[in-house]
C-alpha cells in the first residue's frame, strides 16, 4: 500500500499551484515577486522489519514531500521583506512559515537580516528543503540529519569580496531557537531551547576550488520531562553523580569544513562536522560525506560515501545495577540505564549512487540508491532496531524536483 | 638538422594555432559601462562578480538567457561551470535569501542596448561584436 495520506494537503497545495499558469519568478507587481519550490519524493526501503527515515518496505511519497512559496516585497532597492511558507507531508516537519526577515543590503558586499532565519550550520543545511540545490535525493544523514534544528531567531550580517585571485564570504550571525529537536533523524518528543546562539560562516575561493569553514555554538537550556523525573529520586537517594550525568542544559558546539572543487563537466565536495557538547549525557558526533559528480549534456550521475559516529557516552558508576533485592532501587536503577541504553553509541556508514536529469530549466528528475551499513550498533539511525547487531538496508528513492 | 628543425617549429606552429585563431564569436569579451577607461579584472573577479560578489567598486552584472550560445561559452570559458551547476547554485542563492541572480536580458543586441544606457552596468557579449567607445572591456578570453 502506498502511504498518501499525509502527502494529501501538500499535493493539493501543489496541485492548485501546477494548475495556476506559474512557470518562473512570478513579479506580481512592481515591487512583489513570488517564487518557491517542490518536491515529490518516493522511496521503499528493501528491509522486511525495519525503518529508516520513515521510510519501510512500503512505497512511500509521505515522507519527504513538500511545497513552499516565498513571496519577497521590495521597499527599495536595499530594502526588502521575505517570508517562506512551507507545507510538509511528514508528520515529524510543522508546516507554516518557515521564514519572515527583514533584508537590507547596501550594496554587493554587504548583506544584513533580521528575523526568522535558516541555521547555516553546513553547506546545505539551509537549502535543505529545496531539493533543486543539490544532485542527491536525499543529502547524507551522517550530516544532514544529525543536525539539531533549522531555523533561529535573529540576525545575521555577511560580506563577500573578490580581490584578483581570492573570493572571501563571511557570514556572522546571533540568535536563538526554540522549537522541534531532532536527533540522528528523529525528532525528540521536547520543545528544545537554544539561547545565545551564534556562528561564524568563513568561504575562501580560489578559481573553482573553495574551503568553508564554520564554528557554531550556543547555551541548550533543553528541560527533558523524563529525565527530570529520574533526577528528582536520584537526588533524594543521595545517587548525586547519577542525577548529575543526566544534566541535559549546557553548551552545544558544532564546527564544519568542507572543500568544493567545480569543473565543467564534473564536481568534487568533501564535507566534515563535528558536534559537541559540555554536558554528559549528549554524545559527540562526527559525520563526513566524500561526493563526486559527472555532468553529460543535461545528466548528472553521482556516487557519494559518507560515514557518522557517535562517541560513548558512560553512565556514572553509582548505581547498584538490577536485582538489588530492593524493588524500588531496581525501578530507579533500570530506567537510570535504560537512558543510555537508548542513547545511540554507534555509526552508520552509506554508499549512494544516483542520477539527476535536469529535463526543463527549472525542473529535474532523480533516483538514487543507497546501501546503508552499520559499522556499530546503535547509530540511532534504525529506531526500531533493538537486537544489539549491525543494521543494513537498501534504500531506492526517486524524486521530483522543481523550482518558480 | 635544420630541415628537421624547420618541420618541428611549423609543427608546433601548427598545433598552437588553433588557440591563437579562436575566432572571435568563440572568444567573450566582459564589457562595462564605467568611466574608468583602464579597468580590467582577473577571470576570478569576472567568475565572482557574476555569482554575486563585489569587486570593490559597483558593477552590476547582466546575463543572457539559458541555452544562449554566448552564455554557455561564458559558463564554459569563465564560471567554468555547467548550465545546470549555474541554475542549482542561484536557487540555493535565492532560496536561503542570500543574492538575487543578476538581471537578465534576452539577446546581444539587447545586452548591447542596455549596457551601452546603464552606467555600472557589466555584461558579456562574443569578441566579434563591434563595441562602442563607451564600453569598457575589462576582461577577455583566450
Amino acid at each position: 500500500m502506498i502511504k498518501i495520506r499525509r502527502l494529501t494537503t501538500g499535493l493539493s497545495t501543489l496541485m492548485l499551484m501546477v494548475l495556476a499558469p506559474i512557470t518562473s519568478a512570478e513579479k506580481v507587481t512592481e515591487n512583489l515577486e513570488i517564487s518557491g519550490f517542490a518536491r515529490v519524493i518516493g522511496g521503499y526501503l528493501d528491509h522486511d522489519d525495519r525503518q529508516f527515515e520513515g521510510y519501510t518496505d512500503e512505497i512511500s511519497f509521505a515522507e519527504q514531500s513538500l511545497v513552499a512559496v516565498q513571496p519577497t516585497y521590495h521597499f527599495t532597492d536595499k530594502f526588502s521583506i521575505t517570508s517562506q511558507v512551507l507545507a510538509h507531508s511528514s508528520g515529524d516537519r510543522d508546516s507554516g512559515v518557515e521564514w519572515l526577515y527583514l533584508s537590507y543590503q547596501p550594496d554587493s558586499a554587504w548583506h544584513f537580516r533580521a528575523g526568522k532565519l535558516r541555521t547555516p550550520f553546513f553547506i546545505y543545511s539551509d537549502s535543505l528543503d529545496v531539493g533543486y540545490t543539490y544532485p542527491w535525493v536525499s543529502a547524507p544523514v551522517q550530516v544532514y540529519n544529525n543536525y539539531l534544528f533549522s531555523t533561529f531567531n535573529g540576525a545575521s550580517g555577511s560580506y563577500f569580496y573578490s580581490g584578483s585571485d581570492l573570493a572571501l564570504n563571511l557570514e556572522a550571525y546571533y540568535g536563538h531557537f526554540k522549537g522541534d529537536l531532532f536527533l540522528a533523524g528523529t525528532k525528540v518528543d521536547v520543545e528544545a531551547e537554544v539561547d545565545d546562539l551564534a556562528g561564524l560562516v568563513a568561504t575562501i575561493s580560489h578559481n573553482n576550488l573553495s574551503l568553508r569553514m564554520s564554528y557554531h555554538q550556543g547555551h541548550n537550556d533543553t528541560v527533558i520531562p523524563a529525565v527530570e523525573l529520574l533526577k528528582q529520586p536520584l537526588r533524594a537517594n543521595g545517587f548525586n553523580e547519577s542525577a548529575d550525568s543526566l544534566e541535559s542544559s549546557g553548551r552545544v558546539y558544532a564546527l564544519q569544513a568542507s572543500l568544493s572543487y567545480d569543473r565543467v563537466n564534473s564536481f568534487y565536495k568533501a564535507e566534515w562536522v563535528k558536534t559537541v557538547t559540555g554536558y554528559k549525557m549528549a554524545p559527540e558526533v562526527i559525520g563526513f560525506y566524500l561526493l563526486g559528480g559527472y555532468i553529460i549534456d543535461d545528466w548528472t550521475l553521482y556516487g557519494t560515501y559518507s560515514k557518522s559516529a557517535y562517541s560513548d557516552i558512560r553512565p556514572a558508576n553509582e548505581l547498584p545495577q538490577a536485582p538489588t533485592g530492593n524493588e524500588s532501587l531496581d525501578m530507579l536503577s533500570t530506567a537510570y540505564y535504560q537512558v543510555f541504553a537508548d542513547t545511540p553509541n554507534g555509526s552508520l556508514e552509506s554508499y549512494t549512487l544516483g542520477a539527476r536529469w535536469d529535463f526543463r530549466l527549472n525542473m529535474a528528475l532523480k533516483a538514487e540508491t543507497t546501501l546503508f551499513e552499520e559499522s556499530r550498533n546503535a547509530s540511532g539511525f534504525f529506531p526500531d532496531s533493538g537486537s544489539g547487531e549491525n543494521e543494513d538496508a537498501m534504500l531506492y528513492q526517486i524524486a521530483w524536483e522543481w523550482i518558480f | 638538422m635544420k630541415k628537421l628543425l624547420s618541420l618541428f617549429m611549423l609543427t608546433a606552429f601548427v598545433q598552437v594555432m588553433p588557440s591563437y585563431a579562436s575566432e572571435g564569436r568563440d572568444r567573450v569579451v566582459v564589457v562595462a559601462n564605467t568611466t574608468d577607461a583602464e579597468l580590467s579584472l582577473s577571470q576570478d573577479q569576472v567568475r565572482n562578480l557574476f555569482m554575486g560578489a563585489s569587486v570593490g567598486r559597483t558593477l552590476h552584472p547582466t546575463v543572457l538567457p539559458p541555452n544562449n550560445r554566448t552564455r554557455s561559452l561564458f559558463n564554459t570559458k569563465v564560471v567554468g561551470m555547467s548550465e545546470s551547476r549555474v541554475q542549482s547554485y542561484w536557487a540555493q542563492m535565492k532560496f536561503t535569501g542570500r543574492r538575487a541572480s543578476p538581471l537578465q536580458v534576452n539577446s546581444e543586441e539587447e545586452m548591447l542596448r542596455y549596457l551601452t544606457k546603464t552606467p555600472d552596468s557589466v555584461g558579456y557579449l562574443t569578441a566579434d561584436t563591434e563595441i562602442p567607445d563607451q564600453l569598457v572591456i575589462i576582461y577577455s578570453t583566450d
